[in-house]
């Protein structure tokens, strides 16, 4: 076209010049002097990034995720190098303490806890020495709740009236008192019923009890229930009084024992009646005729139809049931709640019964048994101690109370110390807090210790800083009679200046059981799962990028492999692909890396392989290749840079998708251990979900808030710098 | 069409085949670990059972050149066995073959010593299924429903309400979705049982014991379909065909249901069909937590860390990787037969 022009422009050009009206300035170029490319443009150019950016900034939620990943982002940094709290050695003084913000008694985040209807064991009370004693302090077992806490708040005393939770049981209903266990897949509580004396043998590591009826020395086997009971460690079993309504003469109690048989395939509760029912004015005295009267447990069991000669239950139990043979409908009021004491998990607390549901058993049992009675072979109902199937009630007169508790108050308020060490005061005294003289003396006359009383003294000098509260008497001071060691007891102290710190302390997100600063624990725990996503995230993207760069680039048989290969990895589930990794290498962080970057590559590969094959027959790809670019410089070059915006879109989710994974595979314990992940954090405190369920809640909240921030944040990116979407909504 | 479908089958079938005996491998390269029972009979019971399998050898001394000794065993009789595995690439023909002929996947050696780890997992598939189907029932169209209410609502606040919720929802681990609900519904109100009732209790207990895990489950799903359900409807709306509909006069509801929910529906139903493949698979975390006695907990349960039992593990695994498998399978066939434009991985 542009010959043609000049072609005719030549030809025209004889005319023109003869013509006078067009002189030969005309032909002069307007701006031959200017140099027009070198004008800048009057509007600036936008780069990618600048682009990216604006349409990021347009989309509201992202800035704010945005703004709350930077925001928990810093925190994980800072948090844990600014709190001075040590989270890695154990502080049972600061045990369970709540979150707390303000000050207490804005009942809002300020370390105290409402408790309501709180199973309470009054004999457990200490100054609770009569009846109105008790009904004023009410402390729940002192094992759970350190008795020298302070309990503010609502009282409620369910008894004498016993309106709350008293439940009937009728004519043919049942009540059963037992200990009952299950086999729940650990191997734990039946140690418990560790014994030589009765062939009931059972290992800790045994899943199976055992009864062995094949004596060797044909001694009879005798068992009683209150032998049972004591081996069973049913706590509190002796001295209390068990006493079931006092028109509730008819009621007749045997011995059972209770296991799990299949019929049919399905598990069935099977039970064998160990003694004739006898006659019972109240359980109490009926457990005591039945200890009096020696029963051959192991024999009877052997020799039950129901028990088809076998010799190993998994799941058994004893009990004592109560049959009510009267017409009409009893309270059954509960006297006192027990707990067992588990000797795997070597903890002497009581376990806490909340809200204890006694289901109306007349009822139901009544129309179950109506309606067939075949198809219930049980007769008598549990008493479910609230939720967990391991906890029992027996029948007994429980007392619920409400209160505010303070954990701080309790752990870190004021109380006094049974024992007291000497040198705690002797460094108190060095630090002039106090000044005391206590010298033992030996009498001339007895040859034994004593206190000497006239020199002894003893004076606060620095009331704010010293621990001790009250100056301690001549009382608070004993003397060993033989060898003049003094010892310290009920000292009253200020429990926070006992323990080093200035002021009362605050723990933000509370303290778990071995006292860890969950703040600062959880913090850590962020770091490092950022830290684990970021750099998984680096390697998978590397890789995958590389991986699906050859396999899209080269095409053909290579391709052909590749592909195979990640068809398989891809088959696999990740779980499955992370367990054996972690059980072939052991867990630890490079092999827990590794393991997650093990499948995590393989979305990357694939968008790599597409976008590599879309653009490796481009033109300017093969133009390139004409002038001689290797393979290298190809994909390096060329292919990559514009196959990247899509890569990158693709990948950006996948450091939340890590962070997910890992706190996953270490929540179900296959992972990490010892580390600090969030995962982690949250696998440790699974069980305290019931009692102190902050430690769950916090770092849940941090794990969710950043998933959510991650994913909000990760879209906006991707729709940012997503390349199709360029120059979208201008 | 026939063709292809077949294609992929055996492909998946190889791909199932290679992944299984890798994983065979790698279990079995791991230390070997014995039965684990109190009862010598049960012991003596599992070895000779083994030995018949061909996974064990049973020698009457000591031959310390066999490898690894299982257990040694004085029978009644007075007889010494000597357990030795044999070689594994011995024993993975011998799995191989006992697959085939006795449909034998290998015994338990801990969570039920000496059974048949298939047994195992068909005691447990029907309580994961249960809860699972449950989920997907409700799920599925609460899901789509809730797509669609979004799709036809763009950029308005009912849009931005659901779209935010799933987003929350969605990104939440669903361990901390099931923990928060315990805690709520369990612990706080007392309404559910806490953890998953025993075969005893009251039909009450456990029809209510479903709550929490199908709640849990949903959650996660229901999110799922209605971002997949909304983002599918929204690029149909704006399509061409859709246009052009309405401009031939149809209104917009007729519009909406014959061309737009027709033609979303395309990518959504095979993941639908998926996702019924998928109630075969138990959650590993809902099932741990809420100790339901299913095939996910079963895989935690197997995989204890004092007492593994990596035969049942590795039928577990079996399972799951099989499950996957065949949804995908599922999803690319049933996309190629809803739309025949679409045929994954066919020759161009």
């Amino acid at each position: 076209m542009k010959n043609d022009k000049d072609f005719e422009l030549k030809n025209n050009l004889p005319e023109v010049v003869n013509d006078p009206e067009i002189c030969e300035e005309d032909f002069k170029l307007v701006d031959a002097d200017e140099r027009v490319h070198e004008q800048k443009f009057s509007t600036k150019p936008t780069t990618f990034l600048k682009d990216s950016m604006k349409r990021f900034s347009k989309n509201k939620s992202s800035v704010v995720a945005a703004g709350i990943l930077g925001f928990l982002l810093l925190l994980s940094f800072i948090v844990p190098v600014v709190s001075t709290a040590d989270v890695s050695t154990s502080h049972p003084e600061l045990r369970y303490l709540e979150p707390k913000l303000f000050n207490a008694g804005t009942g809002f985040w300020d370390g105290t806890k409402k408790w309501s209807n709180i199973a309470t064991d009054t004999s457990l009370m200490p100054d609770a020495s009569t009846d109105e004693d008790k009904e004023k302090y009410w402390f729940p077992s002192p094992v759970d709740f350190k008795a020298n806490g302070i309990i503010k708040g609502s009282k409620k005393f369910s008894a004498p009236t016993y309106t709350s939770k008293a439940s009937e049981y009728g004519k043919d209903g049942y009540m059963q008192i037992g200990y009952y266990d299950t086999f729940t897949g650990d191997y734990i509580s039946f140690s418990t019923f560790e014994t030589d004396d009765f062939n009931v043998k059972v290992k800790d590591t045994d899943p199976s009890f055992e009864l062995d009826v094949s004596d060797p020395e044909n001694k009879p086997t005798w068992l009683t229930v209150f032998d049972v009971y004591d081996e069973a460690k049913l706590k509190t079993l002796e001295g209390n009084s068990y006493s079931i309504p006092e028109n509730y003469e008819q009621g007749e109690c045997a011995l059972f024992f209770n296991f799990y048989k299949t019929v049919d395939g399905k598990q069935v509760l099977a039970s064998v009646q160990l003694t004739e029912y006898a006659s019972v004015h109240n359980i109490g005295s009926a457990i005591d005729s039945l200890k009096q009267e020696k029963i051959n447990i192991a024999k009877i069991i052997a020799e039950s139809p129901e028990v088809e000669g076998r010799t190993s239950f998994d799941v058994v139990s004893f009990s004592v049931r109560i049959k009510n043979l009267d017409n009409k409908a009893h309270t059954c009021v509960l006297l006192k709640s027990i707990g067992f004491e588990s000797e795997s998990t070597n903890t002497s607390t009581l376990r806490i019964f909340r809200n204890i549901s006694m289901s109306d058993a007349t009822q139901e049992m009544m129309q179950a048994y109506q309606t067939d009675s075949s198809k219930y072979n049980y007769k008598y109902w549990f008493c479910d101690g609230g939720n967990s199937s391991v906890r029992k009630l027996y029948m007994g007169k429980v007392i619920y109370c409400s209160f505010t508790y303070d954990s701080y108050e309790a752990m870190l308020g004021s109380f006094s110390l049974d024992t007291f060490a000497i040198s705690k005061l002797e460094q108190y005294y060095r630090n002039k807090y106090i000044d005391y003289l206590a010298v033992s003396t030996l009498d001339p006359v007895t040859h034994k210790y004593k206190l000497d009383e006239n020199s002894f003294r003893f004076t606060i000098l620095n009331a704010k800083k010293c621990p001790i509260r009250e100056a301690l008497t001549k009382d608070n001071f004993k003397v060993n009679e033989d060898n003049g060691e003094i010892r310290c007891i009920n000292v009253p102290i200020t429990g926070y200046k006992y323990y080093g710190y200035s002021s009362m302390p605050k723990f933000l997100f509370g303290t778990d059981k071995t006292g860890r600063d969950m703040l600062k624990y959880v913090f850590e725990g962020l770091r490092f799962s950022l830290v684990l996503g970021i750099l998984t995230f680096l390697v998978c993207f590397l890789f995958g990028l590389v991986y699906g760069a050859i396999s899209g680039y080269f095409g053909g048989t290579v391709d052909l492999v590749m592909e195979r290969f990640t068809d398989i990895l891809s088959g696999v589930p990740w779980i499955v692909v992370m367990t054996l990794v972690v059980i072939h290498l052991g867990s630890n962080f490079w092999t827990f890396a590794l393991a997650l970057c093990l499948t995590g590559w393989i979305g990357t590969a694939s968008t790599t392989r597409t976008q590599f094959y879309r653009f490796r027959g481009r033109e300017y790809v093969l133009a390139s290749r004409t002038l001689g670019a290797n393979d290298a410089r190809l994909i390096a070059r060329h292919i990559l840079p514009n196959a990247m915006g899509t890569i990158v879109t693709g990948a950006v989710l996948m450091i939340p998708s890590v962070i997910f994974s890992e706190a996953t595979i270490s929540y179900l314990g296959l992972g990490l251990r010892n580390l600090p992940s969030l995962g982690v954090i949250l696998s440790r405190n699974q069980a305290e979900l019931m009692n102190n369920p902050h430690l769950l809640l916090f770092p849940a909240m941090v794990i969710a808030l950043l998933m959510i921030s991650f994913n909000l944040f990760g879209n906006g990116l991707r729709d940012a710098i997503n390349p199709s979407l360029k120059g979208e909504g201008e | 069409m026939l063709k292809y479908s077949l294609k992929r089958i055996l492909l998946a079938f190889i791909t199932a085949f290679i992944i299984l005996t890798m994983t065979f491998f790698l279990v079995k390269s791991l230390p070997p670990t014995g039965v684990i029972s109190p009862s010598e009979n049960v012991r003596m019971a599992y070895y000779l059972d083994q030995v018949a399998l061909g996974y064990v050898t049973d020698r009457s001394e000591l031959t310390p050149s066999l490898g690894k000794l299982l257990e040694h065993i004085k029978d009644s009789a007075g007889v010494d066995h000597y357990f030795y595995q044999t070689p594994i690439i011995h024993q993975y023909f011998r799995w191989l073959g006992n697959i085939v002929t006795k449909w034998d996947w290998g015994r338990s050696t801990v969570i039920e010593p000496n059974t048949s780890a298939i047994i195992i997992i068909g005691t447990r598939l029907p309580v994961s299924i249960s809860v699972n189907i449950i989920s997907v029932l409700i799920s599925v169209p609460l899901g789509i429903a809730l797509g669609i209410l979004a799709g036809l609502k763009k950029n308005t606040w009912v849009d931005h309400t659901i779209s935010t919720l799933v987003m929350v929802f969605i990104s939440i681990p669903s361990f901390v979705v099931i923990t928060l609900l315990i805690y709520w519904l369990a612990y706080q109100t007392g309404w559910l049982p806490s953890t998953w009732p025993t075969p005893d209790q009251s039909t009450k207990t456990r029809v209510l014991a479903y709550v929490i895990p199908v709640l849990s489950l949903s959650f996660g799903s229901i999110c799922g379909y209605t971002r997949f359900v909304r983002a599918e409807l929204c690029e149909v709306m704006s399509s061409e065909y859709l246009l052009l509909a309405r401009t031939k006069g149809l209104t917009k509801n007729q519009a909406i249901v014959r061309h737009a929910l027709r033609n979303a529906f395309v990518p959504i139903l095979p993941s639908v069909l998926a996702e019924f493949i998928g109630i075969f698979g138990g959650s590993m975390i809902l099932e741990s937590i809420y100790s339901i006695p299913g095939i996910g907990s079963l895989y935690i349960k197997a995989l204890n860390q004092a007492n593994p039992d990596y035969n049942v593990l590795m039928v577990d695994m079996a399972i799951f990787t099989t499950i996957g498998l065949l949804a995908g399978i599922l999803l690319d066939l049933s996309y190629g037969f809803l739309d025949p434009r679409i045929r994954m991985g066919e020759k161009r």
